[in-house]
């Protein structure tokens, strides 16, 4: 007993000493999440300002509004569609069969990011055909080519977290075919890795400019700034909507992942980063 | 049995489906004929063949690399063999995709699908056979009754320990009424307690629904007390088949007697005639290898298999002493830094402590012989 106590008579200052460090450290957390928040807020409430309440009224019905926001929802839903058929089966095919190609698939799925879109279109609009030329399925394909690092990175650590080859024989082995297992095992175990995959997409179509300004077409960042050399405040708060509703967008997936977690226990999949699922002891 | 728990519902309507019917579960034969894989340079099959009857359980064992994996592998569909076919109740199937082979199949990782619950992890088989909900459902939970988990038909994977995603699983295979079994070493996973309880669940099952099992393990414990019969693999060929005490007893090749329990090596003299002589004692050799000739041998004993007496100025002296419950294992250091182990009655090992100075002795019972380590 002697030995306790003497124990915790040295215990007692240490834990004094480690409280005081605590008591600086969470100072320091709040100021540093200040700062932040001065950063990224002070822009925000001064547009909010500078457009005024009756700028969001009159947006809806500006020129343009509904044809811009129209066809930047279209080339969502088919860059989305097209990104999701294409990277959902190789990712899975690449883990399956081809792991050894998994760091070169990660090499060639970042080059979207680092050549500069200016280049991509550029390049695009000399070779693309004639009929593809002028429709959304354009400029959809060469959004896919964008959204490819984000779609992949998100799939790729959804199934990371699972054990996708004894998953996917278990499921043949109980007669399941290749649509099956991909349908019923694969794809809902892998729900909020797609739907990062998805809000990522859309996010990135909602918001590029570069590419669609180059091939003339009118989407909605095109507009906003289109109508912002006339009318600057329902500009602004057309961008403070489009903001918000990406906003909504990344509020309902933390929800929707943390909820599915719970439920089937796996692992804690954001949009990029995911923890293996863990069983409860023998 | 079967009919009471898997019923004819599964196979009326799979008929009514056009889906091939479960043969039912007694009354597969497997043949593995002149099984071959090569990965690379490496053989991980080389020829070889393995008759099951209906109804057995045979254990594949060996170590790692062994090629034991790879057979059930391509028993199951995943892999393909490069020589060789798979026969089901005779007819060649190497052409069958894995989902069409009607085999259940129990993994060494906890394979249950994360998404779904213990009930729809088990009723998951009868869903793809098109049973309807009400009979896949009610089958789903006799399957979970029969390994004890009923009251966990709802949980998911995480909510379940190790043992208990692994009953679902057996359970999730046998809901199929497979023609085959395939565990792929479904208990190393677990701790020592539950892979006891499991294996004597598992045991039990197979022989009540007399399904044909293929059963693949490196632990030669749970081969041993499982099979009807367990086979020995090394470099990927099948050294022998037997009844466990049969391998035990009457090991075919110094490889079998020295993974399948505790050998003892000692050097000996290979005579012409089949005769060793190993501690001053002329034994007949067994199952002489073609990789041995007369000369300098290693002869291969049994802890069992050896006699020892306390006497001074003895040929050995005693080392340690392990207490194994109803025997006792005593280490002997004999002449030429040999030492040997060998089991004695715990009751007549009292008077063996270490530094006792006792005479090992050879029956003069057929022995086995190896190369001179």
């Amino acid at each position: 007993m002697a030995a306790v106590a003497d124990t915790r008579v040295v215990q007692a200052p240490r834990r004094a000493a480690r409280q005081r460090t605590g008591g600086r450290g969470t100072v320091w957390r709040w100021v540093v999440l200040l700062i932040a928040a001065v950063y990224f807020l002070l822009p925000l409430i001064v547009a909010f300002r500078f457009a005024g309440i009756k700028a969001f009224g009159s947006v809806i019905s500006e020129d343009g509004f509904t044809s811009s926001l129209g066809l930047s929802v279209r080339l969502a839903i088919i860059t989305t569609v097209i990104t999701i058929v294409l990277m959902l089966p190789t990712t899975v095919y690449v883990h399956l069969r081809l792991p050894g190609i998994r760091r070169l698939m990660e090499s060639i799925t970042i080059l979207p990011i680092v050549i500069p879109p200016v280049v991509l279109i550029v390049g695009v609009l000399q070779i693309a055909p004639g009929s593809l030329k002028g429709t959304p399925y354009l400029l959809g394909l060469e959004y896919v080519v964008l959204a490819m690092p984000f779609a992949y990175r998100a799939i790729d650590a959804g199934l990371r977290s699972l054990d996708l080859k004894t998953v996917v024989e278990a499921s043949n082995s109980l007669g399941a075919g290749w649509t099956s297992t991909l349908m019923r095992v694969i794809m809902p175990n892998l729900r909020t890795a797609l739907l990062s995959a998805i809000v990522l997409t859309v996010a990135l179509v909602l918001g590029e400019y570069t590419m669609a300004s180059l091939a003339l077409y009118q989407t909605f960042p095109v507009w906003i700034y289109v109508n912002s050399q006339t009318s600057g405040q329902v500009s602004v708060a057309a961008s403070l909507l489009a903001l918000f509703v990406t906003w909504i967008f990344l509020m309902a997936i933390t929800v929707l992942g943390t909820r599915q977690s719970r439920k089937t226990g796996g692992g804690s999949v954001t949009l990029f980063t995911v923890a293996r699922q863990e069983t409860r002891g023998n | 049995m079967t009919a009471d728990i898997t019923g004819n519902t599964t196979r009326d309507a799979a008929a009514a489906n056009g889906t091939r019917p479960a043969t039912g579960a007694r009354g597969t034969s497997v043949v593995l004929q002149n099984l071959g894989r090569a990965f690379g340079a490496t053989k991980a099959l080389d020829g070889l063949s393995i008759e099951m009857a209906p109804g057995e359980l045979v254990a594949l064992l060996g170590p790692s690399g062994c090629g034991k994996t790879t057979a059930l592998r391509i028993v199951a569909g995943f892999e393909t063999a490069d020589t060789g076919s798979v026969l089901i109740d005779g007819k060649d199937i190497s052409s069958v995709p894995a989902a069409k082979r009607d085999m259940g199949m129990v993994f060494q990782s906890y394979s249950l699908f994360p998404n779904m619950n213990a009930l729809d992890n088990v009723a998951f088989g009868l869903r793809m056979r098109k049973i309807g909900t009400t009979d896949r459902r009610k089958r789903a939970g006799e399957l979970l009754d029969l390994v004890g988990l009923a009251p966990q038909a709802r949980q998911y994977p995480h909510q379940l320990s190790g043992g208990q995603q692994q009953r679902v699983a057996l359970a999730r295979a046998l809901a199929i009424e497979p023609r085959v079994l395939l565990l792929d070493e479904p208990l190393s996973a677990l701790d020592a307690k539950v892979r006891l309880q499991l294996r004597e669940q598992i045991r039990t099952l197979q022989q009540r629904l007399g399904t044909t099992t293929l059963f693949v393990t490196h632990d030669q414990e749970e081969a041993l007390s499982m099979a009807d019969r367990v086979g020995v693999m090394n470099k990927g060929r099948l050294e022998q088949i037997a009844a466990p005490d049969e391998l035990y007893d009457q090991p075919a090749t110094a490889f079998v007697a020295e993974f399948v329990g505790v050998m003892n090596r000692m050097p000996g003299e290979l005579q012409d005639g089949g005769m060793v002589t190993a501690l001053e004692v002329g034994v007949p050799v067994m199952n002489q290898g073609a990789d041995v000739g007369p000369g300098p041998v290693d002869v291969l004993v049994r802890p069992e298999g050896l006699r020892m007496e306390v006497i001074e100025n003895g040929n050995g002296i005693v080392t340690t002493r392990t207490f194994l419950g109803s025997v006792t294992r005593v280490g002997v250091l004999l002449s030429g830094d040999v030492t040997v182990q060998i089991d004695k009655a715990s009751s007549e090992a009292a008077a063996l402590a270490p530094g006792t100075s006792v005479q090992v002795s050879l029956p003069v019972d057929p022995v086995l012989v190896a190369p001179r380590k």
